[in-house]
Parts: C-alpha cells; structure tokens; sequence
C-alpha cells in the first residue's frame, strides 16, 4: 500500500500497513468509549463491575482443561466424572463455572460436554453460528476459530480443513464434527499418547494444548505449544491479554 | 422446503450471494424473487456452516484494549440483567446484516449490540449515543496522549431506576440451562430415537442450521430444559422451556457427495420444536 506521507515515524506501518497513524483514536474506541461511559451514566452497571469482570477475562486460559485431560488420563474414577458431569470434574481442576457471576458467564452458559476420543474416533469442535468456546475452562478462542472461513468448511469438508491444521487421519478414523450452537459447551479428551508411559500429571498436562482441546491437533510427547501462526499485531493491544 | 436438494443449491446459492453491486438494479420487483431467492436473502447471516468458501490461512490476532472492553461490557450487560445473550446473539450477528456481518471485524459486531441495547431497551435515547460519540471523538482530536484512551463517564446512575430482565436473579446459584431444569414437562424423545429436523422457514431468528433441515439423525442425548432461542433472542422469558436433544448425523447423509469417509459423522443440539419422528410423513408445512 503506498504512502503519501514518507517523513512519519517509521516502525509501525510494516506491522500495520492498513491501519490509521498510532496516535489518532479509532472509531471502534470511539463507539466503546462513549457506550460504556453511557452505560455506568445510566446506571446499568458500575466501573467497579467492568473492573471486575476484565479481571476474571484476565487470568483465564487452557491450563484447567489441560489438566483436566492429564488427570482423566491417570485417573479412571476422574475420567468418569469427566464424561458423566464435567462441571463438577471442571472444579477439581478449580474452575467454578458459576463464577463470577453467581450464573456462570452470561455467553457460556453452565453446562460442559467432554467428547472422549477413541483410536477410532476424532472429535473437532466448532460453532457454525458464532464462536461458542469453553471460555472458563480454556480461555479466548483464537482468532481463526472465529472465522466464516473456519465455520463455513470444517463441518462439509472436516478432513481437508484438519489437513490444513497439519492433521491428517487415517481412513479407520472416524471423524465427528461438533457443532457447538446451542448451550452446552465441549471440549475434547484425547487418546493418551504412546511414549508417555510413567509420566506424571504435570508433564502429561504440558503437552495438551489448546489446538488438542478442540481437536485440531493431537497431542505428541516432546510438542508442548500449539502450531506456530502468524500473529497480526494489534494498534493498542489489551494489557495482560 | 425439507427436500435435502433445496438445502444443497440454497448453500450453494448464499454461497454466491454478496450484499450488493452485481444486479443492474437494487430492489428488484416481486416478480424477479422466486421461493430460491427469497429463501437466500432471509437466510440468518450467521447460519454459515457448508457454504463454499476457499482455503484461508489460520491467524492468531492480539487483541485491541476496545475489544477485550467490549467483550466485558457486553458480559457485564448479561451479568446486570439488561439483556441475556441470545438477544446479543441476535442483534450482533443477524440483525446487522449481510454487508455487516462480513464487512466488520468480530468484536466491531458485539460492539454495534451494546450499542444498539441501550437504545432499543430506552436506556438511552439515539440522540444522546449520537452526541456522546460526537463528544468523543472532539475529546481525541489532537489526538491520543501518553494516556491510553478510557471511558471517563460524569457521574454513577442510580441502579435502581433500572428495568432488568428476572434471569440475572433467579439463575444464581443454579446456573443457565440449570434454572429452568423440571419445566419442559416429559421429553419426546429419548436416546437412541431416530428423528428428522424439520424444514421450518426462516423469518428473523433461529439456532438451528440450514446444513440439517429434512435430515434424518439420532438423538444421542437428552439435553437438558432451556428456552427456545427465537424466544430468548426476543426477550420472551415468559415462553415455556422446551427439551434440547444432542443429534447425530452421518456426514454422507448431510452432503451431496461427502468427501470424507463413510463413518464421519456430526452433532448439533436441537430443541424439540425443531425435531419429528424420522419415520413420520411428510413435514407440516409441505
């Protein structure tokens, strides 16, 4: 994209070629500004439970349902809880789903389904209509997981798209699509690798990662971090995001 | 409209649809909208699953300060009673539109349903949403300090002058779909049972996909009670609570061909309005 204007600072517009100058303000901050301003004005909630709620969305992330997953691996009564009612197997792995509202978060509802895979069967998950997403127990979706292009294809074309992810299964392989549309939330519980005999729950949960948990990617002993993507910078990122 | 070959050529077909540009003329006459037509342009624009679409490349994105706060208003909202989310579902991705729906980034959607809220519910007039972005956008037209930008609000409101909806109440302790466990009565269905999903039309709202209108699958779990999203969408919490199946269908049943293998398979929830017996006559409406 060209520039009219060579002489401004340089650093930025590589990261962001189509982007405004940093210091000018966005009107997407504009509109959030001026709502949320509105909305403690008007009294329909306070700073205090805006502050509140961020806090909450600030420190959740995979590391529950990992574990979880690690522990249903080594513990087969845990593992039936797991299956049978994850919301209370969910609170030993501390995630209160009710929290912190006393009623669950409002877009997440309070109900969780575990999809146990088999050697013969591979579930992937995803949500045609929005982006459904176990939120407590394994934090903000990633962005592609968000996409029409990932919505539109993976519940006609599974086995191209979990190509994509670098996941390529045998035709013994039963694939089951998982469209999250409605309340219930889900997660995935992988086979246990081979190779990972005697491991403990902390090494076992190490290599459950995120892109396992919804099923584009199995987990393997030695891979502890999801596929490497490109990242597209934010003009002001969250803090503590 | 349960014939699976209208479902194929309308996923098709809304594959192909673009908000505008491509007709010589906008707002054709009655006559140019024939029943593949109409169906396409009232088609819900989240309902998005089997249409066509390229291969892309996977991203991850950092997330801006305005969406994670946007994100947590719209939680607060649900948390206060102003609105449940599947009146936010409504308002940011079908009541926006086609043109919207694509156009915007994801959060940018969620932000237009706070915004929209607040006036639709009578929190706020349009005219005062109007003059605070005005006012906004003035306070930042130098430009943005060494301060991040923040809401500055002038003063707390009384909490108390507020009409909320009652499920911010009574779903604590309980939790949502557990708030309305023992009110649907006994289900239709049971595990096991084979069922078609039925070929309703779609006029505004609905959670049930086009991809498995008229397709027959089992139900492999009773759910659990909830409210029928067209109600919840609408704020209709005075409806009663219907049972919500888990449904599975054989792929090579839902696509014309399936690419994949003959055992692939897929689950949805489905309320029970949605679903008949597979083996009874031809849908109601037909």
């Amino acid at each position: 994209m060209a520039h009219g204007d060579d002489t401004h600072e340089t650093g930025h517009d590589d990261l962001h070629p189509h982007a405004p100058m940093v210091e000018e303000i966005t009107d997407f901050e504009v509109l959030e500004i001026a709502v949320r301003e509105l909305a403690i004005e008007k009294g329909l909630f306070t700073a205090e439970d805006h502050r509140h709620f961020t806090e909450f969305a600030e420190q959740i992330g995979p590391t529950p349902a990992a574990r979880l997953v690690a522990r249903a691996w080594l513990d087969p009564e845990f593992k039936r809880l797991a299956l049978e009612d994850a919301i209370a197997a969910s609170r030993a792995v501390g995630v209160d789903w009710l929290q912190p509202t006393g009623f669950g978060t409002p877009s997440d509802f309070t109900a969780l389904h575990v999809l146990e895979d088999t050697p013969n069967l591979h579930h992937v998950v995803v949500c045609t209509l929005c982006s459904c997403y176990p939120r407590p127990i394994l934090g903000n979706s990633p962005e592609w997981y968000r996409t029409p292009n990932y919505r539109r294809r993976i519940v006609r074309w599974p086995r191209q798209v979990l190509g994509e992810f670098g996941l390529h299964l045998p035709e013994d392989v039963e694939v089951r699509v998982e469209d999250s549309n409605q309340k219930h939330r889900f997660l995935v519980l992988p086979v246990r690798p081979a190779g990972t005999e005697g491991w403990s729950e902390d090494q076992l949960a190490e290599i459950v990662t995120r892109d396992c948990l919804i099923g584009v990617a199995r987990p393997r002993p030695g891979v502890t971090w999801n596929a490497v993507r490109a990242v597209r910078p934010a003009i002001r990122a969250a803090a503590n995001y | 409209m349960s014939d699976r070959s209208d479902v194929m050529s309308d996923l098709e077909l809304v594959g192909q649809l673009r908000p505008a540009f491509h007709e010589v003329q906008d707002a054709p006459t009655p006559d140019q909208i024939d029943h593949a037509r109409f169906r396409a342009y009232m088609k819900t624009s989240h309902d998005v699953g089997g249409v066509p679409s390229a291969p892309a490349e996977f991203l991850l994105k950092e997330e801006e300060q305005w969406e994670l706060n946007t994100y947590v208003t719209c939680e607060v909202l649900g948390w206060r009673g102003v609105w449940v989310s599947e009146e936010r579902r409504r308002m940011q991705n079908v009541d926006v539109g086609k043109t919207v729906y694509l156009g915007f980034p994801y959060y940018g959607r969620w932000l237009l349903a706070a915004a929209r809220v607040l006036v639709e519910k009578h929190h706020v007039t349009l005219g005062e949403l109007i003059e605070r972005v005005d006012e906004v956008r003035r306070r930042y037209s130098e430009g943005i300090g060494a301060e991040l930008p923040d809401a500055a609000p002038r003063a707390a409101g009384d909490p108390a002058a507020v009409a909320r909806n009652d499920h911010h109440v009574v779903a604590v302790g309980k939790g949502d779909p557990q708030c309305y466990a023992g009110m649907a009565g006994k289900p239709r269905f049971g595990a096991g049972d084979e069922v078609r999903v039925r070929g309703l039309p779609t006029v505004f709202y609905t959670r049930t996909q086009e991809y498995v209108r008229g397709a027959r699958g089992t139900v492999v779990k009773v759910s659990y009670e909830s409210i029928a999203p067209e109600d919840e969408a609408f704020d209709r919490d005075d409806q009663k609570p219907e049972w919500f199946y888990i449904v599975r269908f054989r792929m090579a049943d839902l696509w014309e061909p399936y690419a994949g293998c003959s055992g692939d398979s897929l689950q949805t929830e489905i309320p029970e309005r949605w679903l008949e017996p597979a083996d009874s006559q031809a849908t109601r409406e037909d």
